[in-house]
């Protein structure tokens, strides 16, 4: 099973993020405090509450390097966590929204952050070492809703963001002072470079691929986008999938996505040699389940008043469908977060949900996913 | 393959109107010829191409409502359909639902239930979602 394990951390997690050894993890459950837990001998052990935040914590990214967790929240501020001693210590970013923080990414490099906010403007923050604290950049233009999602391209400059707009922006946050610059790419801060119109619906969980060449994010439609070559001529492709919609996803390597979502399994997507996207399979179970089995009780009873019959052993359906579909997560899945990297490739990964579950998955055991992967 | 490039500019109405009017001949010719799962493949083939105001829409649901209530065995016909017909075929099953007239409600669900098994909750959330191009 790709399971390795299953963690029940809180009542509902909102969002998760890891320590660079991987031994702590800062999640946020779904209130307005941070928990940081460690795991001791087989046991979590809550290590630091971290309280500063007035209403719910929208997103957490720790930075591996520099050690530093991030944490962006409704009450439309963020806070840059120190570790000093044993305490954290909170700075105050002020972000200048008037509304909420919806999520928030260190860049590859730790200097700068991007938050996405239901303001419609996309933050970037960075440090002023000569005030001592952390100035935040607005990128204003051109989202017609709230931003959902960002993202960092490898090369610490461009980010994407998706939108309730449907669309996915990719712009530059090029800082003077703060970014080398480069001279085959000429760009101001805050420049669209590209705006890719492919969904009706909301957009969520855009993500760059390790290279930086591929780009993908997911429809509220039930359908994901993979865009290739972003630039003047993107290549873009959509896989219908048909399930419920996803809400994150994960690059595992270059040709293989993770997506993650309310139908509470991991879905798998590959690109085969000639580049073109499809649905692979569940992680969690091995075969595909029979359409009749899909559906927990909940969808049998209200299918079964919408057609007018009485779907039969509706109880039974319930038990055999969780024992089949090895469900693990009994919720929405809202974020997928790596957790070992072999190179370019990612192993293993952790999930977390509306049922307050922190899994770990591990890739090894799946013998032909590895084949994807490697290839 | 980007939904959004991929439906031409649409004509003048008239001129959209026109061939509607020429799929429903075919689409009748179809139905005398007992060929009712032809006659809803063509009905809904091009759809988006035709897309235009109101009338044109409704010039194609009468097209597309003469094909479907000509149908009978509803699994026969959804296995020779092509998966990428699912989604328009269920928005214009939602439009049958919506007219509230009885035989139409009876059929569409009968065909919205074995198409949700088939097509999956997704298509059911692709039609919720797309309010650009409805039918």
């Amino acid at each position: 099973m790709a399971v390795t394990a299953v963690h029940q951390l809180a009542q509902c997690i909102t969002c998760h993020a890891w320590s660079a050894d991987r031994s702590m993890v800062a999640l946020c459950p779904n209130n307005s405090e941070v928990h940081i837990y460690r795991l001791v001998e087989d046991k979590w052990e809550k290590m630091h509450v971290l309280q500063k935040h007035d209403q719910l914590i929208s997103g957490i990214d720790w930075s591996a390097r520099s050690n530093k967790i991030v944490t962006a929240s409704h009450d439309r501020n963020s806070y840059v966590w120190n570790l000093e001693g044993s305490e954290w210590v909170p700075t105050l970013v002020i972000l200048r929204l008037n509304r909420a923080a919806l999520c928030v990414q260190w860049s590859p490099k730790e200097n700068k952050f991007a938050v996405g906010s239901g303001a419609k403007t996309v933050c970037i923050c960075y440090y002023e070492q000569e005030n001592n604290w952390w100035v935040s950049k607005l990128i204003r233009k051109r989202h017609d809703s709230s931003v959902t999602s960002v993202s960092w391209h490898p090369d610490n400059i461009l980010v994407a963001s998706t939108s309730t707009d449907g669309k996915c922006r990719i712009f530059s946050t090029f800082i003077k002072g703060v970014d080398a610059k480069d001279p085959k790419k000429e760009s101001r801060f805050g420049e669209l470079i590209v705006q890719l119109d492919l969904s009706p619906s909301w957009t969520f969980g855009v993500k760059w691929s390790p290279s930086g060449n591929t780009l993908a994010y997911v429809g509220h439609n039930s359908v994901i986008y993979f865009v290739d070559d972003v630039g003047p001529s993107p290549l873009a492709q959509n896989v219908v999938f048909r399930d419920l919609p996803l809400r994150d996803v994960l690059f595992v390597s270059e040709k293989m996505v993770i997506g993650v979502g309310y139908d509470c399994i991991p879905m798998v997507f590959a690109a085969d040699e000639r580049g073109i996207w499809s649905f692979i399979r569940y992680l969690g179970e091995r075969k595909a389940v029979s359409s009749g089995s899909r559906y927990g009780s909940q969808f049998s009873e209200a299918f079964g008043k919408f057609y007018g019959q009485a779907k039969q052993g509706v109880s039974n359906d319930a038990s055999e469908t969780s024992r089949t579909r090895g469900v693990v997560h009994e919720n929405c899945i809202n974020s997928i977060i790596p957790l070992s990297r072999q190179g370019t490739q990612i192993r293993r990964f952790s999930t977390s949900g509306l049922d307050g579950k922190l899994v770990m998955w591990d890739l090894e055991t799946e013998q032909d996913l590895l084949e994807l992967l490697v290839h | 393959m980007a939904r959004a490039g991929s439906f031409v500019e649409a004509d003048n109405a008239e001129a959209i109107i026109t061939r509607i009017e020429h799929k429903s001949r075919k689409i009748e010719s179809l139905l005398k010829q007992y060929k009712p799962v032809e006659a809803l493949k063509t009905a809904l083939e091009g759809t988006y191409a035709m897309t235009g105001d109101e009338r044109c829409k409704s010039a194609h649901w009468i097209a597309v409502h003469r094909a479907l209530m000509a149908i009978k065995d509803v699994d026969g016909m959804l296995s020779s359909l092509d998966p990428e017909y699912y989604d328009i075929l269920m928005k214009y099953l939602y439009r049958g639902l919506a007219t509230g007239d009885r035989p139409t409600c009876d059929q569409c669900l009968r065909i919205h239930e074995k198409l949700t098994e088939k097509a999956g909750l997704g298509c059911i959330l692709r039609f919720l979602t797309d309010t650009v191009n409805t039918v």
